[in-house]
C-alpha cells in the first residue's frame, strides 16, 4: 500500500505570513511501477505515475497539487516475489497551490444565487463568496419569480453595482477548510479530500474590477 | 530548510510552465504538460504575472523595505500589480495609518517597476479583458 507523507522539518509552517498562494513542497512517496512501463527510462516512468497519482488532486492542509517541480532521488527497484512490479521510494517537490488568509485574487464568477458566489480560476472552482461575506448594503435580484438563481446588487450613494460574469472579481481569502469525505473510503484510496476556499468581497478596491478601475 | 525557502510568485510558476514548452506549442498534445497544468497556465497569462520578469520582481522587493510591509503584502502587490490607491487598499492592511499620504509613493513605484499587465494598456473606456486578443498576440509573436 503506498504511503504518503511529507518530510519532518520541510513541513511549510501553518502560521500566517508562511503560507503562500503558490510554493514548494517535499515530499516522500513510495510507488510501485507496473511492468508495462519497464521499458521507458525509469525517471520517466517514474514522474509519469507521479503525475497521475497527485496533479488536480487536493492533500488535506497542503493545497491543491499543480506541478511536479523535480525529483530529488529515487530508491529502490527491488521486485518483491510473486509481483511484476517494482517498487521506488521517491523524494521530490511539487508545487502546490493553497491560498493564504488575506491573499487576494482575481477569478471569474461561476455561479450567483441566494446563498452568494461560487468563484472560479479555472483550474480551481471551489470558492465560495457566501452572502455575508458581500459589500453591504446590497439587494438580490433573482432571475425571474421565486428563482433561486439571480445577481446580486451593491448600493452605493445612490447607485447600483451589480455583480456580473463580465470581469473579473477581486476577492480577498478569509478562510480556507478541508473538509473530510463522508463516504468511507477503501483501504488503497489516496487520503486525497476537497479544499474549500471561502472568499470576501467586503473591503474597498475588492469586487468586480470595473468598480474601481 | 527555511521555512519559507519555497515560496512561489505568481511569476515563478508561470516561468516554471513555459520553460516546459506550455507556450509555444498551440496543439496542447506535444508540450509534456497536463491539462489541469494548462489550466493553471491560462489563468497566470490573465494575470500581472505574463508581463512580469526576474528583474522588475527582484527590483521592487529591494524598493518595498523602506514600505515596512509585510512579505505576504508584497507577494500579493506583484501577484496584483494594483495601478491607484483603491487597488492597494485590500492588500495592505491599516494602509491609511500606517502609510498615510506614503500610499500615493508606493502606487508611482509599482506602476514603474512591475511591467503593465496586458489588460491595463487597453484604453480606459475598454475595462473588458478581452482574452482572445491576447491569445493571438502571443501566438504571433511564438511562431
Amino acid at each position: 500500500v503506498p504511503t504518503l507523507h511529507t518530510l519532518p522539518g520541510s513541513a511549510p509552517e501553518i502560521t500566517e505570513g508562511y503560507i503562500q498562494m503558490f510554493y514548494l513542497s517535499k515530499i516522500e512517496h513510495t510507488l510501485r511501477l507496473p511492468p508495462h512501463l519497464l521499458n521507458l527510462p525509469v525517471n520517466q516512468a517514474i514522474k509519469g505515475e507521479l503525475e497521475g497519482l497527485f496533479l488536480d488532486k487536493v492533500i488535506a492542509d497542503l493545497g491543491l497539487c499543480i506541478s511536479i517541480y523535480d525529483i530529488h532521488s529515487i530508491d529502490g527497484g527491488f521486485i518483491t516475489p510473486g509481483d511484476g512490479a517494482s517498487t521506488y521510494t521517491v523524494m521530490f517537490r511539487m508545487i502546490m497551490f493553497r491560498p493564504f488568509v488575506g491573499e487576494v485574487i482575481a477569478a471569474k464568477l461561476k455561479e450567483s444565487d441566494r446563498e452568494g458566489l461560487k468563484l472560479s480560476l479555472g483550474f480551481f472552482d471551489d470558492i465560495h463568496v457566501p452572502e455575508h461575506l458581500l459589500p453591504m448594503p446590497k439587494q438580490f435580484e433573482p432571475e425571474s419569480g421565486n428563482s433561486n438563481q439571480g445577481r446580486w446588487i451593491w448600493e452605493f450613494n445612490g447607485d447600483n453595482y451589480p455583480i456580473d460574469a463580465v470581469d473579473e472579481i477581486r476577492f480577498r481569502v478569509h478562510h480556507v477548510t478541508y473538509p473530510s469525505l463522508p463516504v468511507e473510503q477503501e483501504k488503497a484510496s489516496k487520503p486525497f479530500a476537497p479544499m474549500i476556499v471561502t472568499g470576501s468581497l467586503d473591503a474597498d478596491g475588492l469586487g468586480p474590477i470595473s468598480w474601481w478601475v | 530548510v527555511k521555512a519559507n525557502d519555497g515560496v512561489l510568485t505568481n511569476f515563478e510558476v508561470l516561468n516554471f510552465l513555459r520553460s516546459r514548452g506550455a507556450g509555444k506549442d498551440l496543439t496542447r498534445v506535444i508540450a509534456p504538460i497536463a491539462p489541469s497544468e494548462f489550466k493553471v497556465y491560462d489563468y497566470l497569462e490573465q494575470t500581472a504575472a505574463c508581463s512580469q520578469t526576474r528583474e522588475s520582481i527582484i527590483s521592487f522587493v529591494g524598493k518595498s523595505k523602506q514600505y515596512k510591509l509585510a512579505e505576504a503584502e508584497i507577494l500579493n502587490l506583484i501577484n496584483i500589480r494594483p495601478s491607484s490607491v483603491v487597488e492597494i487598499d485590500p492588500i495592505v492592511e491599516e494602509c491609511d495609518k500606517r502609510m498615510g499620504e506614503g500610499v500615493e509613493e508606493l502606487v508611482e513605484m509599482v506602476l514603474q517597476v512591475l511591467p503593465t499587465p496586458p489588460s491595463q494598456m487597453q484604453s480606459d473606456d475598454q475595462v473588458e479583458f478581452n482574452k482572445d486578443d491576447v491569445r493571438e498576440g502571443q501566438e504571433v509573436e511564438a511562431s
